[in-house]
């Protein structure tokens, strides 16, 4: 569990944004696994990468939860950024903590849709395999090469509008 | 091959990964040198996954790891007086404590043996450094003693039985071969009958000296000769 349990609250708190949603998120992919540990296969992948399915899961059920109290959408769609809810008000500290750019890049992750966020964050946040996370999200491997890419040059003009320049 | 921004958009990952062929990065690289849209966003996406193969692991809060434990193995119950004290003996009935703990026991009952404590009469006077230096020191030096004494007992047996052995061959070497006869027992070498005196002289005077050996030599030691001459003695 210790092993494991900085990995799974990092990709809670690169999704939501949140400290106090990480950790109960974080508490909540223990508790699935420790309940659902008798239906592990390794015919399934390796035990880290079924452990980033369930967490991927209970986040996708958690942004749905929770969807009717935020707008979110992507640049695709040519609609207004809205301020998503869930980062609104970051602590000083805590801005102070990531660094700069860091939060500003965690910022525009949280504008992301869904889809894209989850991607960009097990490739090159948790460094994955095409082939890992193909397994986590139960997706073609070209579906998830074509969302990493898109969520990476979204990202990109997100931080473009938000007046960030590259390092 | 001619390269449109949409391709540049579509493959710009393959192209940061390094997946493209030979000839489409060229293309690639020939399009995005020349075009005024395609190479900020190529420059602002490579920058971008840079700095997110950088960024540092988050921390979580140290009291996570405990929020864990408590809410799949359950809150931990505060024990408090003899309850609490029950539930840590309770902790130590470990076949791993209870070996442990017979282990540490045997070693200090082995050292303090050494050491000269005597388990009928303790006295905490014999616990002091200098009195088990003194009885480990007296310990190492009998051992040594004796383990010395005992290989030197063992070389006066080894000249028994040499001497022993040479005793047995003298009448052969000094009568010459017997002759074959059909009436020679075996065992005997030289032909005085036996019982005569001249061999009965040589047993004793071998005994007078196994005599004065077995004298200077302890018990267990002589039964051990014994045994290697087969019951001469």
């Amino acid at each position: 569990m210790r092993r494991h349990h900085r990995r799974i609250y990092s990709i809670c708190y690169r999704f939501t944004g949140n400290r106090t949603e990480s950790e109960d998120l974080s508490q909540e992919v223990f508790l699935r696994v420790y309940r659902t540990l008798g239906s592990y296969r390794e015919a399934h992948g390796g035990f880290a990468t079924w452990m980033t399915s369930v967490t991927r899961n209970l986040l996708i059920d958690h942004y749905r939860r929770t969807k009717r109290d935020r707008v979110t959408d992507s640049l695709e769609d040519k609609m207004p950024v809205v301020e998503n809810k869930e980062s609104v008000g970051r602590r000083p500290d805590e801005q102070a903590l990531l660094g700069e750019l860091s939060g500003q890049v965690q910022h525009a992750l949280t504008k992301l849709s869904p889809e894209l966020r989850e991607a960009v964050i097990l490739r090159d946040l948790q460094q994955l395999e095409y082939g890992e996370i193909q397994r986590v999200l139960s997706v073609p491997e070209g579906t998830v090469k074509s969302r990493i890419n898109r969520g990476r040059i979204e990202l990109a003009r997100i931080l473009q509008q938000m007046g960030v320049r590259p390092a | 091959m001619n390269w449109t921004c949409e391709q540049t958009e579509l493959r710009l990952s393959d192209y940061l990964d390094g997946l493209l062929h030979p000839e489409e990065r060229h293309s690639f690289d020939a399009h995005v040198n020349g075009c005024p849209r395609c190479t900020p966003l190529v420059a602002s996406v490579t920058h971008l996954v840079q700095d997110l193969h950088t960024m540092e692991e988050v921390e979580p809060p140290p009291r996570l790891v405990y929020a864990i434990l408590d809410k799949t193995l359950g809150p931990r119950e505060a024990t408090t007086g003899w309850a609490g004290f029950l539930a840590r003996l309770r902790a130590l009935a470990s076949p791993k404590v209870a070996y442990g703990a017979l282990s540490v026991a045997a070693t200090i009952m082995v050292v303090l043996s050494a050491s000269g404590f005597s388990w009928k009469k303790p006295k905490l006077a014999d616990l002091s450094p200098v009195s088990i230096y003194r009885n480990a020191d007296r310990q190492v030096h009998l051992v040594y003693a004796r383990g010395t004494k005992f290989i030197t007992d063992l070389r006066v047996v080894y000249e028994i039985q040499s001497r022993l052995r040479q005793d047995n061959e003298i009448p052969t070497e000094q009568q010459g071969p017997a002759p074959s006869s059909p009436d020679k027992k075996p065992g005997r070498t030289d032909r005085s009958p036996q019982g005569s005196p001249k061999q009965q002289n040589r047993a004793n005077g071998l005994g007078s000296q196994l005599q004065i050996l077995a004298s200077e030599i302890p018990a267990p030691v002589t039964h051990f000769a014994g045994w290697m001459t087969g019951g001469r003695t």
